[in-house]
């Protein structure tokens, strides 16, 4: 079962390296290229926390678009033209 | 067939003869042709016993380079430990005494099925039906273009941190560098990560079967060694069309003999002292065998274009030239000068379109005076498309605007057609409408040298004119001789049935190969009587695995990457021969459709052929 798993892993993860091009780099070029997609993972997912989900938070049914703008320029600072 | 141990011309001439007698007894002839297995593993364990203590250590490491050691997949990880067990030397060992379809044993049997749109639709639909460009997927495409951006950022990455090891000119300091820095970046760091798929050395015939040096990389590509042993493999990659290529046969024999009474070379170019009754004897046969008044051959292919066209063109011509076209037409045009103008591969709409533009409004740089000449310049197979020109509709197309046309058969000779003449007998034309047929003999008849047939005028102009045939030493005797023996025997000059069984077993292989292909769901582009096969695989890691994969389960590839393609389409690209069998083809398409799942190449939207291929 776990074999499986593993096996079934390893499998797609092949054919992850195969279509990144990946699986013809030497390791460390392999390690470099993950680490920068990991850190624009980790941008990508503070940003959708810190601005998107409190703008997302703000559109609710009820809310007219009147009701966010002010609130948000007032709440973070922004500056909405 | 072995030309291991066989020889491929003797044991075609020997079934052939069995064929024609009794019916009886094909199988054994065929199996005891497929190279016997005794042999074969003889012959590896006689390569690998002498050596010494190091060198079983390369050995053993044949497949396991850091190369090979990725190539994990689902399939092979199960079975991966019985399958090394029971892997014998030779490639496919319990077929090879099955009884076959092939053509040989299969003479009373009705011919290979015709294409649903044949005979319904006019020529020029049914053209295009029969021919497949289908377009890449879009998530592949993107991923191929991120996939390169990758490759690029880390080889600038990679050249940012190390010194590449490549050989350094000392004492240059203050010289502007003498090489293109774009192409020496691209084949440090792109190339040479799979360079170990191209470039192959091999130690034999390349027959069906060849033999392929083993080497290994340490450090990815940039050096190699040998491990001492070698592969044999099915050889999927010479452009051995009618398998005129063998180290013996009449072909080979007369060959020798030829070298015996009249040496190697004349040491001299036509002009001079080269000239001799041998070349006279073979420009008169090949004109023949084309239908033509003339002929003028040289001896190497490439030149051919690149160095008789600068004679034909100059500065005041128009060339209107397909967008595939190969390198040797290219440089041939820049040399002389002549305005090109380039229209979409194969499209006769835009060709009339960049005619008519040519025509009516004449050359700009000469105050709108006309061109003195106009020329068309197509191919007759595309070897990177694996297409057929449209011969019928460019030469209504050429009369109708009076330009001349140039056509290069370099694949298409003896390949195409029922008589092995091209594709003006393929599409049963009139040679004589094409005003300059080219072709080499490099390929089909398995010799080294080009043509240029045509009128008498033409050809005598060519003569008096160009630079191949005045300043080139002529060819070799044994080279002509190879030529001459093979065009008369695709002629049927021999006497024998030698050569229209060979253009048949040809068009046979093709079509079943490339059906059997469009129903494993891979895509394939090109007519479906080309024996040029390209598949698509779009990634440049996938031409690497796929032509590593190939070649552990002994199947010689070449595959073609970004420089000779587009950079979205990478590709794999298979060459049939009148030499392969069958069997050989069943167990090479039985592979494709293994790795094709394994490395996902199934890109394939069309509808799939649900009923087995009759071969």
């Amino acid at each position: 079962m776990l074999d499986n798993l593993v096996e079934i892993a390893s499998y797609w993860w092949f054919r992850y390296l195969m279509v990144t091009e990946l699986y013809m780099v030497e390791k460390w070029e392999r390690v470099t290229i993950h680490v920068i997609f990991m850190v624009l993972f980790c941008v990508f997912w503070y940003f959708n926390y810190s601005v998107l989900l409190s703008l997302a938070g703000l559109i609710s049914p009820g809310a007219a678009m009147a009701d966010i703008l002010p609130e948000m320029s007032v709440a973070s600072g922004l500056k909405v033209t | 067939m072995g030309n291991f141990d066989g020889d491929s011309g003797t044991v075609f001439e020997q079934s052939y003869a069995t064929t024609n007698g009794a019916n009886g007894k094909l199988p054994n002839g065929n199996g005891a042709a497929i190279g016997s297995p005794s042999n074969g593993g003889l012959n590896l364990n006689h390569a690998e016993e002498p050596r010494g203590e190091a060198e079983p250590f390369l050995s053993q490491r044949k497949f396991s380079a850091p190369a090979y050691t990725e190539i994990r997949t689902r399939r092979c990880n199960a079975n991966a430990a019985a399958e090394a067990k029971n892997r014998s030397p030779n490639y496919h060992p319990e077929k090879r005494s099955i009884a076959n379809g092939h053509a040989k044993v299969l003479r009373d049997h009705e011919e290979t099925q015709p294409n649903k749109v044949e005979g319904i639709l006019s020529p020029e639909v049914e053209h295009s039906q029969k021919t497949s460009f289908e377009e890449v997927p879009l998530h592949t495409a993107c991923l191929t273009y991120l996939g390169f951006y990758l490759l690029m950022i880390l080889g600038y990455i990679n050249q940012l941190l190390f010194v590449p090891k490549v050989a350094t000119e000392k004492g240059r300091e203050g010289y502007v560098t003498l090489y293109d820095a774009f192409e020496s970046f691209y084949s440090r760091y792109v190339y040479r990560r799979i360079k170990d798929c191209w470039n192959r050395p091999i130690c034999s015939v390349p027959g069906d079967e060849l033999t392929l040096k083993d080497r290994v990389s340490d450090d990815y590509g940039w050096s190699f060694k040998f491990t001492g042993t070698e592969t044999r493999c099915l050889n999927l990659g010479s452009y051995n069309y009618l398998g005129f290529a063998a180290a013996t046969g009449p072909c080979a024999d007369e060959s020798e003999e030829k070298a015996r009474n009249f040496g190697l070379a004349y040491c001299s170019s036509r002009c001079e002292l080269g000239n001799n009754e041998q070349l006279q004897e073979l420009e008169s046969l090949t004109a023949r065998y084309l239908g033509v008044e003339d002929a003028i051959v040289f001896g190497m292919g490439f030149a051919t274009n690149a160095l008789n066209l600068p004679s034909l063109l100059g500065p005041n011509c128009l060339v209107i030239s397909d967008e595939k076209n190969h390198a040797s037409i290219i440089l041939g045009l820049r040399l002389s000068g002549a305005t090109t103008k380039v229209f979409k591969h194969n499209n006769m709409r835009d060709l009339e379109r960049v005619l008519r533009q040519g025509v009516c409004y004449g050359n700009p740089k000469n105050g709108g005076k006309p061109y003195k000449k106009v020329m068309i310049l197509v191919e007759g197979i595309f070897s990177m498309e694996g297409s057929i020109v449209r011969l019928p509709e460019i030469i209504a197309l050429k009369k109708k605007y009076k330009a001349y046309l140039y056509l290069d058969e370099a694949h298409s000779i003896g390949a195409m057609g029922s008589h092995g003449k091209g594709v003006t007998d393929y599409f049963n034309v009139d040679p004589k409408d094409v005003d300059i047929l080219m072709g080499t003999f490099t390929k089909s008849f398995g010799s080294a040298g080009g043509y240029l047939a045509g009128t008498k005028k033409l050809i005598d102009f060519l003569r008096t004119n160009s630079h191949a045939h005045c300043y080139a030493s002529s060819i070799s005797p044994p080279i002509a001789q190879q030529i001459m023996t093979s065009m008369k025997t695709i002629m049927g000059e021999d006497g024998t049935e030698i050569g229209r069984r060979k253009i048949m077993q040809l068009a046979r292989n093709t079509r079943y190969f490339r059906r059997r292909l469009a129903q494993l769901g891979v895509i394939t582009y090109g007519h479906e009587d080309s024996p040029v096969v390209p598949m698509l695989v779009y990634l440049f890691s996938k031409i690497g695995a796929v032509v590593r994969t190939l070649t552990t389960r002994h199947i010689a590839v070449v595959g073609a990457g970004f420089p000779a393609t587009p950079i979205m389409e990478g590709r794999i690209r298979f060459c049939l021969s009148a030499a392969h069998t069958k069997e050989q083809l069943d167990y090479a398409l039985e592979a494709i459709d293994e790795i094709a799942d394994d490395l996902g190449l199934k890109y394939s939207n069309k509808p799939r052929d649900p009923n087995p291929i009759i071969y």
